[in-house]
């Protein structure tokens, strides 16, 4: 057991090299550090032991023979498999990444349920009010700018589900 | 270690109902997972329903796999998890760290293989990987498992981070302990290491 000095002067101590071993061997250490380490090993036999004891084990189970598969492993797995299932779910899949893919033109705070919510819940109170205050027509515009979000989303996705039932049609 | 983009393309024919694109995944990870489903329960019947029910269960999932996260990651993850879901409802038990004898009640010492082949070393390497395996066997499941797929699938700790969903920090901390507590089993056995 004994100290070993780096390039730096800084000592590495056998508890210290106990302790980075695992690291050392998995290769996860920086290079300073694996040069300290490399360095104390060189100097210590009581650490270079340990260190040749954790390498063989870390050999050994590396090498582990593989377990041979029993017979007929696969016959069980292939047979349910849902190959139909699989067929028969392409076409909705490509149209459902299609559809994904679709260039989205609103922007993420127009598409919130947030902004439409609040907008619906401003336009109502907008239109009651016309009942009972002056000015209908200022009102009527806060009204509109009220739903203005619900609808242009709403026209998206009447637009999208327009262009997938086009797309079905066309086969 | 397995090929990612060459998965994500199998993977891709699988969902079309390609037959053959199962039979190649199949092919390319059948061994890893029954070597996996083994040495978490050593024993072969329970290995062959495990890999298989695993196998089963992923071909019928495949349309719930995030092509974002690596394949093996995916297959890994419920493999481990099947395993130790298996190994909690059979409540198996391990052996505490004070039985320092093998199964058949001799004590061993296992020793590693030397740089220079000797006559005996075939026979000498054959104990020594049967008594480490029943050493592993008797490690705690989520010890086992990160110790399997560490050394024996020999997945990076970024993968396995994946594979286990935890932090990578977490990770390298587990195993570790996981080595530490196989290094201390192996000398309460009186195994030579």
């Amino acid at each position: 057991m004994r100290d070993h000095h780096n390039a730096k002067g800084q000592p590495l101590g056998c508890h210290e090299c106990s302790e980075g071993l695992q690291d050392y061997l998995d290769g996860t250490l920086d290079k300073q550090q694996s040069l300290r380490i490399f360095l104390h090993l060189r100097e210590c036999p009581g650490c270079q032991a340990e260190h040749d004891r954790l390498h063989g084990l870390f050999e050994m189970l590396e090498t582990m023979p593989d377990h041979p598969l029993p017979e007929g492993f696969d016959e069980a797995i292939l047979a349910s498999v849902p190959y139909d299932s699989y067929r028969q779910m392409e076409p909705i899949r490509r149209e459902r990444v299609a559809v994904f893919l679709e260039e989205e033109f609103l922007p993420a705070w127009v598409r919130s349920p947030v902004t439409r919510l609040t907008g619906v819940g401003v336009a109502a109170v907008s239109v009651a009010s016309i009942m009972f205050l002056d000015g209908a027509g200022l009102l009527f515009a806060v009204a509109a700018i009220g739903v203005a979000p619900q609808v242009v989303v709403s026209l998206q996705g009447m637009g999208r589900r327009l262009s997938l039932n086009q797309r079905r049609a066309e086969g | 270690m397995f090929d990612r983009h060459q998965d994500l393309k199998t993977i891709q024919r699988c969902k079309r109902g390609e037959e053959p694109a199962f039979a190649e995944i199949l092919g390319r990870y059948k061994g890893a997972i029954y070597n996996l489903c083994y040495r978490m329960t050593r024993n072969g019947e329970d290995a062959r329903d495990l890999a298989q029910e695993v196998f089963i269960k992923v071909f019928s999932l495949l349309d719930r796999f995030d092509e974002s996260y690596a394949f093996s990651s995916w297959l890994f993850r419920i493999a481990t998890n099947h395993c130790i879901d298996h190994l909690r409802r059979n409540r198996l038990r391990f052996l505490s760290l004070e039985g320092g004898v093998g199964k058949d009640g001799q004590e061993y010492e296992l020793q590693f293989p030397g740089t220079e082949p000797g006559p005996d070393t075939v026979l000498q390497r054959k104990e020594a990987m049967e008594r480490l395996e029943e050493v592993i066997a008797d490690l705690p499941p989520h010890y086992r498992v990160i110790i399997m797929l560490r050394h024996d699938q020999q997945l990076s700790y970024d993968e396995i981070a994946e594979v286990l969903q935890m932090p990578l920090g977490t990770v390298k901390a587990r195993i570790h302990r996981a080595r530490n507590l196989l290094i201390q089993m192996l000398k309460s056995r009186s195994y030579d290491i």
